[in-house]
């Protein structure tokens, strides 16, 4: 599971990017989207931050939901429009270059669920602070926020494990794009620091991966 | 203390132009330098480790904020070209390092060469800040804060001086002799060192001579490579064929003198790939005059359409070749100075008016939207729908 840090070798060629994702996850990432998205209902007003090319989007959206996703990277929404128009679930779906931080246009209390995979650990301190809150603006009372993302195990042998398997992908990585993931540190308890409830939090077996479903009251 | 200043700041140098490659991150928060003021200027700049270090040197001094942007790691120009250094970075920044709340005015000054990667105009727009290009080189932003915050022509260059092109000898060398060294370790201990002395030697001799063969270098005349990546596999590169004729006179000259050994062989194959390998990296992005055989964008030129053009001049503020020539009187601009065009893209991305665009060999037009959108790095888009 070490390997999402080859995302970002990914990321530079956006349309590989989802059948390269599929096989490096071995399918993990896909199990994990899908769990997040049983959250999800028909009819329901979805924004995903930090879409890429829109994995998350795409299962919202066929589910029923309106679906807005986000990202800074025009390449990869290029990408997302063309999955999207392929599904044929172009009525469900807006894409929008911003960035996590540029939320403030989007109205207060407008919607019901907010998801973002891969995303927040790109953002500092700073910014995943001000991300935070303006999500809980954004939300409705009730409101859910899903979060996948890479973070640092705990369990000190699994941590060592951990770093040793990551270093060849970090190199590797590093060879084709001079760039490397940096993984959030204890993502739940900043969620409860800005007024979220958390629901559940699920890391895989490595502990390496999270998957956080929090509320907002 | 002063003196320890200086050591840790040469010591940074050193270790950080060995290891050019690495994208070392410095932290993006907002860095004070001096007592400054509610008036003090802001300097934005990427968040590649040295290059802050450097700002931070060349700014003592002053009194103003520097802040570090999310460019992951990037050098400005590399970054703002390649997608990494970009608007949302510098709204991000802006946005969430307090700089706000701390001064009255809302001008921020970038360096210039982030032009090919940052547009002026969305900045203003989204959050209301006035961009303003400082010099490329940050050692000329004292003059240029003396100036009054304007840049003379001379600022607005990109040159290849002796020290960068030291700077790139060894950003090439280090990464190649430690590799070589390690497997000539294990291999044949022997050659080590030589081999070591000799890449060192070789990379550095490449980049020092850059100037005295330069006008035989001619990128437009090569066609587009059939492998884009690298030479290793494209066996009908001159260098290659080349290597294999030096190998096989090498094996005859061997056999007919009577010294013949695989050992001796295998030696040389290594050391005259490895000289082949350095020399056929054609200088790869390293130089900011000349585009590679990677480069297929070398073929593009840029078109000025004169019914659009109102002379405003954003063009000739951004360009870091001083292509252009913008006439006051008659209200246009004009490229004065095709041939030095090194196709950052900057003056088609700034121009309010969208008067610019790409144009390739085939007369086919990259139109301005599709620059903004699709960066120009290995792997990007840019080229796709001409070349």
């Amino acid at each position: 599971m070490s390997l999402y840090i080859l995302m970002k070798i990914l990321e530079s060629f956006p349309e590989k990017y989802n059948r390269g994702i599929t096989i490096l996850t071995r399918g993990n990432l896909d199990d994990t989207y899908n769990r997040l998205i049983t959250f999800v209902k028909r009819g329901q007003k979805v924004l995903d931050i930090g879409c890429g090319t829109g994995m998350l989007t795409i299962k919202a959206a066929k589910k029923g939901a309106f679906v807005k996703g986000i990202d800074v990277n025009p390449g990869m929404l290029e990408t997302a429009k063309n999955m999207v128009e392929k599904e044929n679930i172009i009525q469900n779906v807006e894409f929008s270059e911003m960035g996590a931080v540029e939320l403030e246009s989007e109205t207060s209390e407008s919607y019901d669920i907010v998801m973002s995979g891969l995303c927040f650990s790109e953002l500092n301190e700073d910014e995943l602070s001000l991300t935070l809150k303006e999500i809980k603006r954004i939300l409705k009372p009730g409101g859910l926020l899903l979060i996948a993302d890479e973070t640092i195990p705990k369990n000190i042998l699994k941590k060592i494990v951990y770093k040793i398997i990551r270093f060849p992908f970090l190199i590797i990585t590093y060879i084709l794009t001079q760039s490397t993931t940096k993984p959030v540190k204890s993502l739940d308890k900043v969620l409860e620091e800005k007024g979220f409830l958390i629901k559940s939090v699920r890391l895989n077996k490595m502990e390496n991966f999270v998957e956080i479903v929090a509320k907002k009251p | 203390m002063n003196r320890m200043d200086m050591l840790k700041y040469i010591l940074i140098n050193v270790i950080e132009t060995l290891m050019r490659w690495v994208p070392i991150q410095y932290k993006r928060t907002l860095i004070k330098i001096g007592t400054p003021d509610r008036n003090s200027p802001v300097f934005l700049t990427c968040n590649y480790h040295l290059t802050v270090e450097r700002l931070k040197r060349v700014l003592r001094g002053v009194d103003c904020y520097i802040l570090p942007s999310n460019s992951r790691g990037f050098n400005v120009w590399c970054g703002a070209t390649g997608g990494h250094f970009n608007n949302h970075s510098v709204i991000s920044s802006l946005k969430t390092s307090g700089i706000e709340k701390l001064v009255d005015h809302r001008n921020i000054i970038l360096p210039q060469l982030s032009a090919a990667g940052i547009e002026k105009k969305v900045i203003k727009e989204k959050i209301g800040w006035k961009v303003i290009w400082g010099p490329v080189y940050a050692g000329d932003i004292p003059e240029f804060i003396e100036n009054g915050f304007r840049k003379t022509l001379e600022m607005r260059e990109v040159k290849f001086p002796l020290v960068q092109r030291i700077e790139m000898g060894v950003m090439w060398a280090f990464p190649f002799s430690m590799i070589s060294g390690l497997i000539a370790i294990l291999l044949f201990p022997g050659i080590c060192l030589p081999l070591v002395a000799f890449i060192w030697l070789l990379s550095l001799l490449m980049f020092l001579s850059f100037p005295l063969y330069t006008r035989w270098l001619n990128p437009e005349r090569k066609n587009i490579a059939f492998s884009r990546y690298s030479v290793i596999f494209d066996f009908s590169r001159l260098p290659l064929i080349f290597w294999g004729c030096v190998i096989i006179i090498l094996v005859f000259y061997s056999i007919l003198s009577g010294e013949f050994s695989t050992g001796f062989i295998f030696r040389w194959c290594v050391i005259s790939l490895i000289f082949i390998l350095l020399i056929s990296i054609d200088l790869m992005g390293s130089t900011p005059v000349y585009k590679s055989g990677l480069h297929k964008d070398r073929f593009l030129k840029v078109y000025l359409d004169e019914k659009k053009c109102k002379g405003a001049g954003f063009c000739e503020q951004v360009c870091p070749k001083n292509c252009f020539n913008v006439d006051v009187v008659q209200h246009i601009a004009r490229i004065t100075e095709e041939n030095r065009c090194v196709r950052c893209g900057a003056c088609i991305i700034q121009c309010p008016f969208d008067a610019l665009c790409f144009k390739s060999p085939e007369g086919k037009f990259l139109p301005p939207e599709n620059i903004r959108k699709f960066k120009l790095n290995l792997f990007g888009k840019r080229l796709k729908q001409i070349l």
